[in-house]
């Protein structure tokens, strides 16, 4: 198996004093679709930004294939998160644009400040991005603005956002957090498809054990910012369900 | 530390009101001190010194100290009514204080206002206003337009400056290093300073610089217009959401892009609306300035006041009227209908 990230001894503390992870090492392999579990504030969020570092790590090291990542600056680093698309919780799409405008902002890395400022995309990208408005199943949207669209459908467009930067890795922020269960199921059907036609990384933090089992490929649980399990999604029984989440936890399933 | 720090800033609190309490009675309430006389500095520190004592004792001794009340440092949690909380009592005092003082300062005076003479001076002048001479309609219609368009181009050049000053102003955009902050610090400060400087003075400053006329007020208008539009940009830009940044951040994109597709599409239209704001009341400053030489209708207006030709004043204060009453509902409807 390919590796693709190698976490070694991840530190970060902010600058208020909150240490979010305490040394967390692990690798990631090409082609699998990992899955972060852990409380709200066990460090998940504050990983998935280190690894494209728009939070910065504070110690230990950071491999993306094989080449520490940590100290990149200006135009490498913006090549290195051009790699790495990213989707959120709250879909973070730019308000007030259409639904192809925000899905072009994903050739922002490779488009000149210029021609991204008077809208001057390429044909190529243009062509590109209606595509794959049509692979996340909204043709017909392109010209609605994408703030006005429903939650799972603005999922789909910061889908397509990132797809369009061409990327070997997706990191997925709770993505189905702010959608209902049909929904949730549906967004996390378009990641499987990613990964497994597309070949793309997926890496994804969720909440939903029942998720979990029916996407992961392989599993890591944080917590307080240290990691204290690491296997297949078959692995967590009840025992280090309660070791992970608590004593008091009772699992909750989304069907 | 901490701790000691709130101690002497209480302690300060309640020495400065002391010292003004005792400042209030001595010069104006036993002495009957008015502005004429100068300040006497030698009992100004005697002042200070029972300001002292005063603020000393308040404090330490009794239950009376505003400064404790201001930084939350009483329980008020079983206090009922104001009853038990006699340092607002305290607070009241000095406020009836205030208000005796200033009504002496201002020389208030119901017999100057209902005099015999008052009357007739009065009487004179509504009359003179309420018959306008419409004879310079045409010389008062260039005046307010020469107004308008000094306003109009007084923000139109304000906003460039205002806008790229609004992101570096904009303390969320700022701190990620410290060399940020101190360019964040350092254009605040100076907006801040622009901003305390009416426009009034700056019209008096520009028209020794360029000579009376329009552009002088023009001037004038525009830097007051660039610190009050920054500020206000910079508001809207500290209360957007970080979603879309965090997101054009991850993409790759270049700080400028990321500001280009996660900052602006969620200011600009606020951004258009305090534009359009600032030219309405840029209208009704300009009017002023015209007062100390800016041009356009508020110098016409200086020189018929001088001459005391009241009959054409009274045309030039509804001409005035007329264009801000216009201005407001304009600027009003359009900021409703780009919401």
């Amino acid at each position: 198996m390919e590796n693709l990230f190698k976490l070694d001894k991840l530190e970060k503390t902010y600058p208020n004093g909150v240490r979010a992870l305490k040394g967390v090492s692990f690798d990631v392999n090409k082609g699998e679709f990992l899955v972060i579990i852990g409380l709200s504030g066990s460090g998940k969020s504050t990983m998935l930004r280190c690894l494209n570092r728009i939070h910065e790590p504070t110690g230990g090291d950071l491999q993306f294939k094989g080449k520490s990542v940590v100290s990149l600056k200006g135009r490498e680093l913006r090549q290195y998160r051009s790699k790495i698309g990213m989707i959120f919780q709250h879909f973070n799409l730019v308000p007030r644009k259409s639904v192809l405008e925000n899905v072009l902002t994903g050739t922002l890395s490779r488009t000149s400040i210029f021609k991204s400022v008077f809208n001057m995309y390429s044909d190529a990208d243009r062509q590109k991005a209606l595509e794959l408005i049509e692979v996340v199943g909204l043709k017909g949207k392109e010209m609605h603005r994408a703030d006005n669209l429903s939650g799972g459908q603005q999922q789909r467009v910061s889908i397509a956002r990132a797809l369009m930067q061409d990327p070997e890795v997706l990191l997925a922020d709770e993505p189905v957090a702010s959608l209902d269960p049909a929904t949730s199921h549906s967004v996390m059907e378009y990641l499987r498809k990613i990964q497994q036609q597309y070949g793309i990384t997926v890496i994804c933090n969720l909440h939903f054990l029942s998720l979990v089992r029916e996407y992961g490929t392989r599993v890591v649980a944080l917590k307080g910012g240290e990691k204290m399990f690491e296997g297949s999604p078959s692995e967590i029984d009840e025992d280090w369900f309660k070791r992970i989440y608590g004593e008091q936890a009772v699992e909750v399933t989304i069907n | 530390m901490k701790k000691k720090s709130t101690a002497f800033k209480t302690l300060l609190i309640d020495f400065l009101l002391a010292s003004y309490l005792v400042l209030c009675i001595d010069s104006f309430i036993f002495t009957r001190h008015t502005m004429e006389n100068g300040i006497d500095w030698a009992s100004f520190g005697v002042v200070l010194l029972i300001g002292l004592i005063l603020g000393l004792i308040l404090n330490r001794v009794s239950k009376l100290s505003i400064g404790k009340m201001f930084l939350k440092e009483y329980d008020t949690s079983k206090a009922r009514g104001i009853g038990q909380k006699p340092y607002a009592i305290l607070g009241l005092v000095i406020l009836a204080v205030t208000f005796y003082v200033g009504v002496l300062v201002t020389e208030l005076s119901f017999y100057e206002f209902f005099s015999q003479a008052g009357i007739q001076g009065a009487t004179r002048i509504f009359t003179a206003l309420l018959n306008p001479n419409f004879e310079v309609l045409d010389q008062g219609i260039l005046a307010v337009i020469e107004t308008i368009y000094m306003a109009f181009i007084a923000t139109a050049f304000s906003l460039p400056f205002a806008f790229l000053l609004s992101f570096f102003a904009a303390r969320n955009l700022m701190n990620a290093s410290g060399f940020g902050l101190t360019v964040y610090y350092v254009i605040r400060f100076f907006l801040n300073v622009s901003r305390s400087i009416e426009p009034l003075v700056w019209a008096i400053i520009f028209s020794v610089w360029v000579g009376i006329g329009p552009f002088a007020g023009m001037l004038a208008l525009m830097i007051h217009s660039v610190s009050s539009l920054a500020k206000l940009y910079s508001e809207q830009i500290e209360n957007i959401s970080e979603g879309p940044l965090e997101a054009m951040t991850a993409t790759g994109a270049h700080p400028i892009q990321v500001i280009w597709y996660g900052v602006v599409p969620q200011v600009i239209l606020p951004f258009l609306s305090f534009t359009i704001y600032r030219w309405d009341i840029n209208v009704r400053m300009a009017t002023v300035i015209g007062l100390v030489g800016g041009g356009g209708i508020g110098t016409l207006l200086m020189q018929f006041q001088g001459l005391a030709r009241w009959n054409e004043v009274g045309l030039l204060i509804i001409i005035i009227a007329a264009v801000v009453w216009l201005m407001d509902f304009l600027s009003s409807k359009i900021r409703e209908s780009i919401k």
